[in-house]
């Protein structure tokens, strides 16, 4: 053996690649044969019960509500779900090997969100479009064929690496575009909408995709400097004054936003992946110290000089003094949704059965409390736990993925939805401030629907392209 | 509809939600326990393997003369023959772990590399893994930096065992079975 020497490496190739590429078309051919969408099919499976879960729910409010099944939300409804079903269908032929938990545990969600929408406006007397649980139907329609499209047209998730600086400047023009006079609303002292005659949009929500995508885009690129050089004070190593400048930029982006559209939500959602993203590029935890620094010197400064802020606060830590309860814009609507969550107990009251209307935005901001009233402590951990198979299937995507871009771009994407559901949840519940933000999926809104389900979009199609890995 | 039709379906209700996660949770655990085999794929995948090793050597025995090579697949068959993965141990990607497919393994700073690595001290076509003769085998492509295999830098086509050390710039990474 150690006297021969290999062969010239372009004969050897030659001999080899030939063969070799042969053998290889076969093996595809032959898994293709033994493995006949498995994952489609469990898919299919797991959409079924969802489509039960979701008709039930809706089912269970008219009993609930008007003791009486009407058909005509529920035929609505069921159009939803043919809509899924194509969803599934076009994963079928163009992403065979995408997660399969994904699309299930979102139309649950989604089903959930609408029935309780729905029940909210049975209490309210609105019908038609006023109601907003028609408008959410409306739109999830909308955000199901956006989806499909993204799937259909974004065949390679990383030619989006390439439009990095494109999807940037898209994310700062849809974050400022609420500022322009003309178009610009505020509505509750957040100016996060944009409205053109009746109809009325958050750019913010599609900017934090934009926002995804830039930061994996940059991060795949300079993530060696910023996580190599640098020198070390204390054990941990902070990174060159010049290489500050991203997170600084975004930070002045975040605060602008928290200053002039009076969005602490936004602002802190924005803040949060940008960090969760440094990290885990560079696996540096000077990054998070900056970061938490920077949140800590923005968070005080904003105390002092924004009053929202300020009102936030003490809503927050003074919520069952009288005083604070009964002033204007004081901690009311947080109360009235911890009493109502104390009120469905363990089990809930039974959807259609409890009193959630009485909590301002019981049907956005206040879904969760909603939620919680009429399907108890056993329904909201479940809620939370299907959260958590949504975020840990994108992260489990992300670390899978075969290259930067697609690790940073799944597990960004899979945080966002994450750390939203924390900052809504939290904030409802009375652990941290509450901000205005959507809880993904289930609130009243299309903007974020929108947006939610383009993020599933592009999980499924990051997931597909990291195939044959052994998922399920 | 009776009171308590009403809650039973109530209850049913909740008993579906949580059913339908623990169905997801039942269909992921290959992800906390590996995929199991059934008998019949084991059979299949040992027969694969033992397949895998017989056909190996026929590139290789078609450049050289076949003798050498049937004794040589008895002597050889414990080195790095089932080398199936290769795992970066040190470095900015340290961690990654790649499948090593039968036609080799390009490492370089361009991106049509297998292994792509991006650092100042990797060439844009800096070394190949291939197989030859029963044994993965590192060629260097003319390298600015060189390769190194046990800390030695390489001339020429160098056997690698499973589990020693191949280092290119800042980037260390061994093959694994």
């Amino acid at each position: 053996m150690s006297d021969q020497t290999a062969p010239s490496p372009q004969a050897q190739n030659a001999l080899q690649t030939g063969i070799v590429q042969l053998r290889d078309v076969t093996e595809a051919i032959r898994v293709r044969i033994r493995n006949p969408a498995k994952l489609r099919n469990l898919e299919l499976f797991l959409l079924v019960i969802a489509w039960v879960l979701a008709g039930g729910a809706m089912v269970l409010v008219q009993l609930g509500a008007l003791q009486r099944v009407d058909l005509f939300p529920l035929q609505l409804a069921a159009g939803l779900g043919v809509l899924t079903l194509a969803l599934h269908i076009v994963l079928r032929i163009v992403a065979r090997e995408a997660d399969a938990i994904i699309l299930p545990v979102a139309t649950v969600l989604n089903g959930l969100g609408i029935a309780m929408i729905y029940r909210i406006d049975i209490a309210d007397g609105l019908s038609g479009w006023d109601a907003a649980s028609m408008r959410q139907i409306a739109w999830t329609g909308i955000a199901l064929l956006v989806a499909i499209a993204a799937i259909v047209v974004v065949r390679n998730h990383r030619v989006l690496a390439r439009y990095r600086y494109v999807a940037m400047a898209i994310a700062f023009i849809l974050l400022l575009l609420p500022l322009m006079p003309g178009i610009g609303r505020t509505v509750n002292g957040a100016t996060v909408w944009i409205g053109v005659g009746p109809l009325s949009f958050q750019p913010g929500e599609l900017a934090k995709i934009a926002l995804a995508i830039f930061f994996a885009g940059y991060l795949m690129t300079a993530r060696d400097s910023l996580s190599v050089v640098g020198r070390k004070v204390l054990g941990v190593r902070f990174p060159r004054l010049r290489d500050l400048g991203p997170i600084l930029v975004v930070w002045a982006m975040c605060m602008l936003v928290l200053v002039f559209q009076r969005d602490l939500g936004t602002s802190v959602l924005y803040f949060g992946l940008f960090l969760v993203m440094i990290y885990i590029a560079t696996g540096r935890r000077s990054w998070m110290v900056i970061g938490v620094g920077l949140v800590a010197v923005g968070g005080v400064a904003a105390y002092f000089s924004l009053g929202y802020v300020q009102r936030r606060v003490h809503a927050w830590i003074h919520a069952f003094d009288p005083a604070v309860y009964e002033a204007q814009g004081g901690s009311f609507q947080i109360v009235q949704g911890v009493f109502g969550m104390g009120h469905g107990g363990l089990l809930g009251t039974g959807l259609g059965l409890g009193r959630p209307d009485i909590t301002p935005y019981a049907n956005s901001d206040y879904i969760i409390p909603s939620l919680g009233e009429e399907l108890g402590l056993t329904g909201i951990v479940a809620i939370l736990g299907l959260y958590l198979i949504l975020v840990s299937r994108g992260v489990r995507i992300g670390f899978q993925g075969p290259d930067d871009f697609t690790k940073l771009l799944g597990v960004g994407l899979a945080f966002v939805i994450g750390l939203q559901v924390f900052i809504v949840v939290g904030g409802v519940t009375r652990l941290i401030p509450l901000t205005g933000l959507t809880t993904p999926f289930l609130a009243a809104g299309g903007s974020s629907l929108l947006a939610n389900w383009l993020i599933v979009a592009l999980l499924l199609r990051l997931s597909d392209s990291v195939r044959g890995r052994g998922i399920v | 509809m009776s009171e308590l039709t009403l809650i039973i379906i109530r209850i049913g209700f909740l008993a579906l939600l949580w059913l339908f996660i623990f169905i997801v949770l039942y269909s992921l655990r290959s992800d906390l326990f590996g995929p199991r085999l059934t008998p019949l794929q084991r059979v299949a995948v040992q027969s694969a393997r033992s397949r895998e090793s017989g056909a190996a050597p026929a590139p290789a025995a078609a450049g050289a003369d076949a003798p050498t090579t049937v004794t040589e697949r008895q002597g050889a068959s414990s080195a790095s023959a089932q080398a199936t993965r290769v795992v970066i141990t040190s470095g900015p990607r340290s961690g990654l772990e790649l499948d090593l497919p039968q036609t080799g393994l390009t490492i370089g700073r361009s991106s049509g590399s297998g292994l792509q690595i991006k650092d100042d001290y990797t060439s844009s076509n800096h070394a190949k893994i291939v197989r030859w003769r029963e044994q993965w085998v590192v060629q260097d492509l003319g390298s600015t930096n060189g390769t190194f295999v046990e800390g030695k830098r390489i001339s020429e086509s160098t056997p690698v065992q499973v589990g020693s050390s191949v280092r290119i710039g800042t980037t260390t990474f061994e093959l694994r079975r």
